[in-house]
């Protein structure tokens, strides 16, 4: 599995534009697939766009409404600040300096100078009893920097 | 033979499409060449400021290993320093440039970013997935990233920072692809424009090869006689010219009595008769002959000499015996058909192949005339005897198309009203000197050949063309073959069916012999002269073959008694008496009668006593161009 996330995120760089959505819900879809919380996973995006392509998934699980979510993938803070719903659910962000923000959020995937990076910040998800697959043992990071 | 013009414009098209792709490649050769000068160009300023940094970086601060180069990038103001620095070299084509180092589990880590945009932190982690960053470790080496355009990217060069050996940081500098896509743009166009010649040449070529692949699959169709499966005209003219007559044995097959056939049991007989002997010929000869169906009955057969087992005669007697054995049944009608065979056995020695078909066709002609049923082969002695046949033939041809063929007209005298009744046309062929050649010369040699009734043709319109505006009677001359020819036939119809005034005053003279094998049908080739309100003469009556019966039937208007009976007639008291009978029998026949061969006044004399209708020969008047008057009769006298 591992391997097949670094090939995918070679595959991307070689040939995805940053904006492609659908690329985004691929990499997502692998990501989550080797996420495990107690609740089982459901998502919800903050990103339409993005959050009509994670539906598209025949493995996730993903939801309109934030309230419903046991995730939420966020592209913009201040969408989430003035959602009551939103609160206290581990956060998955598409930004890195949204990782800094946002205290709740575990893990990132972003684009750094063209290409596609993950970042798990390790001691927030085992707070949140987010437990993670080995494959993602690579991107596991001890704090933001 | 194979569509030779499409083929040469296939291989030109081809040459073209060859130049064009060469020109492209050509330009596309020189676009990457020309990244690669800037490339390099580019990577060789950036290395020497590099150089410069390295050196400065490692010998200002003391820096040995990684950890050494950690903490100096630690400290922020140190940071803000080098990156001041480092910036410099950013440009609108250099993007990005951050130093990278290796943690202990070897993840690549942001020491410093000295770009504009996108920065990373202090000790960020880079997920990197080019194996050139762990080739910058193991070879100490800068490397080459190509990039793939991914914002704007066109590629990375990472250059090693190096202390006592070992690589302890990299450079990366990532370049834009903007000079790059200045230049394609300015290419693009003359690449378009190639690109488009190019599909253009292909698109032709494909249309070349569309319409060569049509060719050939029509051209079975084309070349092949659908009746009889074998090859027809059409394939041998394609042929002709590649073939190499030297390896060839030239015969000419035709049916034997193969129109009685048609005649007797109908054209889908004789359809089915053509089918199936054509199917015997092609089981009696080789892959390497070639069958032709020439027209009709007819065949033509190339017989390849390569095989010096079988001579060419040999395969023509096999095909000949091969035909007899056989019994054709259709319609509950058993069928025994013949053929004969003319074969030159070398057409190669001949000036072209017509002339070779004309020999052949002689030796076809020898043996119908010998019996049917053989083949004659051209020979030595064949050669000399008939040696001036194929010329004649050519002669008479020559003359058809050169308009040099005439009529003689000989007047047939009225002598009970000192008149001239009628006129008979005689052909005469005028040679390229001028001097007037009569039948004997060339008729024999062009008899019951195609030639023959081309000029049998030819003399009907210069009778008709001459008789229709005058109120003169006209004979024409006319054998059976001439008479059941379709396009004689056609001629005839033609001219006489919508003028009657021509018509009422034609006599066809047909020559009453052995040769009318088809008594049905010679009656009904009457019969449609009847109709036409034309008349009917029997020719030569008396000397040969006379059929009294047919000639009762066929209801003829005239009889004309054959000159050996008449040319004695006054010294031989025999001839007298035949003559006399005839004379008797026309009479009673309803026929007016004719005496030729008057040459003298003892034999006019004589015929005066027999009381016969009409006179005509040397003594009344010879054959002349003009239609004479009667004042101008008696005059060899």
């Amino acid at each position: 599995m591992r391997a097949t996330i670094i090939i995918l995120l070679f595959i991307v760089a070689l040939f995805a534009k940053e904006d492609r959505v659908d690329i985004k819900a691929q990499i997502l879809e692998k990501i989550f697939l080797n996420i495990h919380i107690d609740k089982g996973i459901t998502l919800w995006c903050d990103n339409k766009h993005l959050l009509e392509e994670l539906k598209k998934s025949s493995y996730l699980i993903v939801t309109d409404k934030c309230a419903a979510a046991t995730i939420i993938v966020v592209e913009n803070k201040e969408s989430i600040e003035s959602d009551e719903n939103c609160k206290n659910k581990p956060i998955f962000v598409l930004n890195y300096e949204l990782l800094k923000n946002i205290p709740e959020s575990f893990g990132a995937f972003f684009w750094k100078k063209g290409r596609p990076n993950i970042v798990i910040i390790e001691p927030r998800a085992v707070f949140q009893n987010i437990r993670l697959s080995k494959e993602l043992e690579t991107y596991k990071e001890e704090k933001v920097w | 033979m194979v569509k030779k013009r499409e083929f040469g414009i296939f291989f030109l098209l081809f040459m073209l499409g060859l130049f064009f792709a060469y020109i492209y490649t050509h330009i596309t050769k020189t676009k990457n060449d020309i990244f690669e000068r800037i490339q390099n160009h580019q990577i060789e300023q950036i290395s020497y400021i590099l150089q410069n940094i390295e050196i400065d970086m490692l010998d200002t601060s003391e820096i040995i290993t990684t950890k050494d180069m950690f903490s100096m990038f630690k400290k922020e103001y140190v940071r803000a320093e080098y990156e001041h620095i480092i910036s410099l070299m950013l440009t609108s084509n250099v993007k990005y440039v951050y130093i990278l180092y290796k943690d202990e589990q070897n993840r690549f880590r942001f020491l410093l970013d000295a770009s504009k945009t996108d920065k990373a932190n202090f000790n960020q982690k880079f997920d990197v997935d080019s194996p050139e960053y762990e080739a910058v470790f193991s070879t100490k080496k800068p490397q080459v990233i190509q990039q793939n355009d991914v914002e704007n990217l066109y590629l990375t060069y990472l250059y090693p920072i190096i202390s006592n050996g070992d690589v302890i940081a990299i450079f990366n500098i990532d370049i834009t692809t903007n000079i790059q896509k200045i230049i394609l743009e300015s290419i693009k166009p003359l690449e378009t424009f190639f690109v488009v010649l190019i599909i253009f040449v292909l698109l032709l070529m494909v249309m070349t090869i569309l319409q060569i692949f049509h060719y050939f699959v029509t051209r079975r169709k084309i070349f092949t006689d659908q009746l009889t499966n074998t090859f027809n005209r059409n394939y041998l003219e394609e042929t002709l010219p590649l073939l190499n007559l030297s390896n060839y044995s030239l015969a000419i097959l035709d049916l034997d009595k193969f129109k009685i056939i048609n005649d007797t049991y109908g054209h889908r007989t004789g359809d089915y008769i053509l089918s199936q002997t054509s199917k015997v010929f092609k089981e009696s000869i080789r892959d390497n002959d070639i069958l032709v169906r020439y027209g009709g009955e007819e065949f033509l057969l190339l017989i390849n000499n390569r095989d010096k087992a079988k001579s060419a005669l040999d395969i023509c007697e096999r095909l000949r015996k091969n035909i007899n054995k056989e019994r054709f049944v259709y319609d509950g009608h058993e069928i025994r058909v013949g053929v004969s065979i003319g074969l030159h056995k070398y057409p190669y020695l001949e000036k072209n192949f017509q002339e070779a078909i004309k020999i052949a066709d002689k030796m076809l002609y020898i043996a119908k005339k010998g019996g049917r049923n053989r083949v004659i082969s051209y020979d030595e002695k064949e050669s000399t005897e008939n040696s001036s046949s194929s010329g004649d033939i050519s002669f008479v041809k020559e003359a058809i198309d050169e308009n040099r063929v005439i009529c003689h007209y000989q007047p047939i005298y009225d002598y009970k009203q000192s008149r001239i009744f009628k006129y008979e046309a005689l052909v005469r062929i005028v040679t390229k000197e001028g001097i007037v050649i009569p039948p004997f010369a060339f008729l024999p040699q062009i008899k019951e050949t195609n030639m023959h009734y081309k000029l049998t043709q030819r003399i009907l319109l210069i009778v008709f063309e001459t008789f229709k505006n005058n109120n003169k009677l006209v004979s024409i001359n006319m054998n059976f073959s001439d008479l059941i020819n379709s396009d004689i036939e056609e001629t005839i119809i033609n001219n006489l069916k919508d003028n009657q005034h021509l018509a009422s005053r034609v006599t066809f003279e047909i020559l009453e012999s052995d040769e009318i094998n088809n008594i049905e049908l010679f009656k009904q080739k009457i019969n449609l002269i009847h109709s036409l309100k034309a008349k009917v003469s029997i020719d030569d009556f008396g000397s040969g073959y006379s059929n009294f019966k047919t000639i009762i039937d066929i209801e003829a208007n005239f009889l004309k008694i054959d000159g050996s009976l008449i040319k004695n007639i006054d010294i031989s008291a025999k001839d007298f008496k035949v003559v006399k009978s005839i004379i008797h029998f026309a009479r009673q026949s309803n026929m007016q009668t004719i005496a030729e061969y008057v040459h003298s006044e003892d034999v006019y004399n004589k015929l005066l006593l027999l009381d016969i209708d009409f006179m005509q020969g040397y003594y009344i008047s010879e054959p002349k161009e003009a239609l004479i008057g009667e004042e101008e009769l008696f005059q060899a006298l």
